[in-house]
């Protein structure tokens, strides 16, 4: 099922960036006016493939979870890809090293630069075999995603001076931590009452 | 059963309450109190102000009812800018989000 669904997924991740290359090409638009878009997707779907994890613990395995569950690599991948496409267009925005460097200090772009630093530790070893080489590392070290998300947050709000946005980004992912976190506190309670009842 | 309602409809209202506290939260934005639209300046005129700054002009758009300048200024820096739309004041003036100009006074 995710086998026939996942080069149908690939394509869908990829439209955006074929739309935004186009229209870069066909001079519809430039560099600097797709800085928005791909920050924003890089963003979006980082949460999408962090949202599986407690929605599976919060309702169980189902199959829709589970598809999710089996893309998310794929997701993960296709963020960085966005972000990568964030930081080409940045750097053609700008055109020369020394203006790059001039602002670097700035918060709304060292917090940029930064985010994807902690993309690129988790997307290097996206690929199969660092899965198995890394073992118990490789969950580990997937944990820098975190921070991309919430560092990138903070990137856009320091850019907009705006929390409205970046926190509406970000709401699902506390929505479902806090929830995760009741269902897993009355799960152990409900445990220990049941082990007693056994004792008793 | 029950739990998994109950679940259901706290997210439903947490996303509620998000949806209904986000206009609250958008306080960054620049307030112009610049009027109706028929009295601004055009965006013609808006480019001059800009020009006159000697910047180079990436974008102009209208953002809430402020007219907004994204342009590079001789430095080489990105600079986001905010005029008033009827008297082309320079009113603020933001790099990568980090304040470099007010105009006395402006509190907007
Ligand atoms: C590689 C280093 C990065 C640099 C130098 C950088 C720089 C920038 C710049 C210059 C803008 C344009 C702001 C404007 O339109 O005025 C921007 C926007 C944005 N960036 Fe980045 N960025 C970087 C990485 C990232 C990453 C990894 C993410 C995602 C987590 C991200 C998310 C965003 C978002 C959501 C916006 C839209 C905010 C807005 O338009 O106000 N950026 N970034």
């Amino acid at each position: 099922m995710i086998r026939k669904l996942r080069p149908l997924v690939w394509l869908l991740l990829a439209l955006p960036a074929l739309a935004m290359v186009y229209q870069l090409a066909s001079g519809a638009t430039f560099a600097f006016k797709l800085l928005h878009p791909t920050g924003e997707l890089a963003l979006r779907l980082m949460v999408v493939a962090l949202m599986v994890g407690p929605l599976i613990t919060i309702f169980g395995r189902n199959r829709f979870l589970l598809g999710w569950l089996a893309l998310r690599r794929n997701i993960g991948v296709a963020a960085f890809i966005y972000g990568l496409m964030h930081l080409v267009f940045y750097v053609m925005d700008m055109g020369a090293i020394g203006p790059i460097i001039d602002e670097f200090w700035l918060p709304g772009i060292w917090s940029g630069w930064l985010s994807f630093a902690l993309m690129l530790v988790a997307a290097s070893i996206s690929a199969d075999w660092a899965v198995k080489a890394l073992g118990p590392w490789w969950q580990r070290l997937q944990y820098a995603v975190y921070g991309a998300v919430l560092i990138g947050a903070l990137h856009w709000y320091w850019l907009d001076n705006n929390a409205g946005p970046a926190l509406v980004h970000l709401a699902p992912l506390f929505v479902l931590w806090t929830l995760r976190a009741v269902v897993k506190r009355t799960r152990r309670a409900r445990k220990k009452a049941k082990e007693k009842e056994s004792l008793a | 059963m029950i739990a998994r309602i109950r679940l259901a409809a706290s997210l439903a209202i947490a996303g509620a309450a998000l949806a209904v506290a986000q206009p609250a939260l958008a306080d960054g934005d620049v307030v112009c109190s610049s009027g109706p639209r028929e009295n601004w300046k055009s965006i013609n005129d808006l480019k001059k102000a800009a020009w006159l700054e000697r910047w180079e002009i990436i974008e102009t758009r209208i953002e809430g009812d402020c007219y907004e300048v994204y342009a590079r200024n001789e430095r080489g820096q990105v600079l986001e800018a905010f005029f008033h739309p009827v008297t082309l004041e320079k009113l603020v003036v933001f790099r990568r989000g980090s304040e470099v100009y007010r105009k006395r006074g402006f509190t907007g």
